[in-house]
């Protein structure tokens, strides 16, 4: 018991610690607008676009879709930056040299980023509820949180397939970037995936949110976590397929970096 | 390659011969058996904490867009050495000679070409598991810190990375830090920080661990002089507590202060490995002439170097001029010759002294590399 007591501590001291070091451009007034302006913002431009192309009632549609694809920003934007930030930080010595589990350095970089994105969704619903454009009346908020969690979580897992990129290449923001706008469209946050061609389709299913965004949509009009737990399973387990093939590639960077004699050019 | 012959002294009576004969064959008897086991009692017995045999390690790259060319660069050319527990043990070299990538190698950051190398006992390529948490290393430079954190933050990260016990922490990490100096800053964002004092705090992370075995890859690179002295205590007193280290400097004076033994290393091989009073010898025969020029040109260098009894010369370029620096048997003997070949040159200062670590360094890398290029010529 002690043991794992200890365990858990390292891992929230890594994890917190890692996130201060890494956020770089983390400052309290760049922090704050990021929580509170960007989802603002966002909801704002599509919700707008939404209610100008098809209608007032169709809002709810456009708010909830946009408030989770706002998870993206920390689970994208944040997580590539604790990982590859390390690059930048000429640190990738120190911690592809230093004994502790790469599974444990891998997904302590997202946790916080993690909790993070849940608040910025739950910013994003509050605007909508402030501007009138959703109602929670019969939403069920434990499963709402839940969905909110399992998006954020398998966003955070493409984030840190992504990081790993950031580790080999000078061009992470392009992709960063080119994701998040990808989501955007994909997603379903601003389009039925049904009006998608049908290989776009299968894209937006392979992708992280997609059924977050669907069970977030389903709950606030009353469903129970029961009916979208199908949904909630697909997204959780697409998250933890990136969160592998990210850590795979975490390793495989890791020990091509020692047999090509790379870590030093990363 | 120049080695001490107190290594190869004969053993005097029955107890030194069997602990001769303990220290000379058992390990090659179980070196030569290979297992990993057998390999950690043969370095028991040696007492070695390191162990490289024939290390060598060679990159490759491609050049070219179109017509990809393999490009292969040796680093280290199978170089062998070992390092006793409690050494303080320095390797010298110019830029480019190796020395970071050997360290890389024996950090587990870099596999091997081909060659072995053991630490306490650990292979650095299949052992990386259990050697880790035994060593400690840097880098030269300000790299490698997390500038947004504390130093103290630095130091919790990193003991986090380590596995180290919270409560262990919360009495390491102060110590450390009154060890380096630190103590007064510790809390201010490393960003802040001089060089020195990033330097310090790297010696601070790398000792987090407590580790038996220390690698030092030119800790006071780019610091000034009163924060490279500082760097040269904090090593000292670690040597004092018979820290395993393993240095590496380009400045002489700093592996002649502090190192029980030195290898020069060039060009990825070994040219001499011994004690720094030996490595003296090597230019005992010598003179060393500073000329201090003003208007020196390369034309008079080549003269310089075109001389009989000139041994080797190095410029030195300062602001005001430059320092030239002529090796020669015949000492204050040759300032009259050396001098005429320096016409049109304003010679400010004359000065002859006694060969230092550093005379016998650059007789040790250029004539290396002089007989190179009197093979390659004769070819």
């Amino acid at each position: 018991m002690h043991q794992l007591i200890t365990n858990l501590k390292l891992f929230w001291q890594g994890a917190a610690l890692s996130y201060v070091a890494l956020f770089s451009w983390l400052r309290p007034t760049t922090f704050l607008a990021s929580m509170i302006i960007f989802p603002l913002g966002q909801i704002l431009f599509f919700t707008l676009l939404g209610i100008f192309a098809t209608g007032r009632d169709s809002a709810s549609f456009y708010l909830i879709g946009n408030a989770m694809q706002i998870t993206a920003s920390a689970g994208i934007f944040g997580v590539t930056m604790a990982i590859g930030g390390e690059r930048w930080a000429g640190t990738l010595m120190y911690l592809f040299g230093a004994p502790a589990n790469r599974l444990t350095i891998f997904a302590g970089r997202a946790t916080i980023h993690i909790f993070n994105g849940v608040v910025q969704v739950l910013m994003g619903l509050a605007w909508g509820l402030v501007l009138g454009w959703v109602s929670f009346a019969h939403t069920d908020p434990l499963a709402l949180g839940i969905t909110i969690l399992i998006a954020t979580f398998s966003t955070a897992a493409l984030g840190l397939l992504l990081g790993c990129l950031g580790l080999v290449t000078l061009n992470i923001m392009f992709i960063n970037n080119l994701v998040y706008f990808l989501l955007l469209l994909f997603s379903g946050a601003n389009l039925p995936i049904t009006a998608l061609p049908q290989w776009m389709q299968y894209i937006s299913w392979s992708l992280p949110l997609t059924r977050g965004i669907a069970a977030a949509r389903f709950i606030v009009d009353g469903a129970s976590l029961a009916e979208v737990a199908p949904l909630l399973v697909g997204e959780f387990f697409i998250g933890v397929g990136y969160l592998v093939a990210g850590y795979v590639l975490f390793r495989i960077f890791e020990i091509e970096a020692k047999r090509r004699g790379t870590l030093e050019a990363f | 390659m120049f080695c001490s012959d107190e290594f190869i002294r004969p053993p005097r009576g029955t107890i030194e011969a069997m602990s001769f004969i303990a220290r000379y064959y058992a390990p090659s008897i179980f070196m030569r058996c290979g297992c990993d086991a057998k390999r950690r009692m043969a370095n028991f017995l040696m007492n070695n904490a390191i162990q490289v045999t024939n290390l060598r390690r060679v990159y490759k790259s491609y050049v070219g867009v179109f017509r990809r060319k393999l490009k292969e660069v040796e680093a280290v050319k199978g170089i062998s050495f070992e390092v006793a527990a409690g050494e303080l043990f320095g390797i010298l070299g110019p830029n480019g000679a190796g020395k970071t990538t050997t360290v890389k190698m024996l950090t587990t950051l870099l596999l091997p070409t081909s060659g072995t190398a053991t630490i306490l006992g650990h292979d650095v390529v299949r052992d990386v598991s259990a050697l880790r948490p035994r060593i400690g290393f840097i880098f030269g430079g300000e790299r490698g810190l997390y500038w947004r954190l504390s130093g103290m933050d630095n130091l919790k990260y990193f003991s986090s990375l380590y596995q180290i016990d919270p409560a262990v922490q919360a009495k390491r990490i102060p110590y450390l830090l009154e060890l380096v100096g630190l103590k007064e800053r510790a809390n201010e964002k490393v960003e802040g920080y001089s060089r020195g004092m990033k330097q310090r705090l790297h010696i601070a992370r790398t000792l987090l661990n407590d580790p038996e075995v220390m690698f030092l890859d030119e800790p006071s690179i780019g610091l000034d002089p009163v924060a490279a002295r500082d760097i040269r205590r904090v090593v000292r007193d670690l040597r004092d507590e018979k820290k395993t280290i393993l240095l590496t400097t380009h400045y002489m004076f700093e592996a002649d202060e502090l190192c029980k033994r030195i290898a020069v290393i060039n060009k990825g091989e070994i040219v001499a490995l011994d004690t720094p009073a030996n490595l003296k010898r090597v230019v005992q025969d010598l003179s060393v002439v500073e000329l201090e020029v003003k208007m020196f040109t390369p034309d008079a260098l080549e003269r310089l170097k075109g001389l009989p009894f000139v041994d080797a010369v190095t410029v030195q370029e300062r602001e005001q001029n430059s320092l030239v620096i002529v090796q020669s048997p015949r000492g204050a003997e040759a300032v009259s010759e050396l001098l005429a070949q320096l016409n049109g040159a304003t010679v400010q200062k004359v000065t002859v002294r006694e060969p230092t670590l550093e005379d016998a360094y650059v007789r040790l890398v250029e004539g290396m590399d002089e007989t190179k290029k009197e093979g390659a010529g004769s070819k």
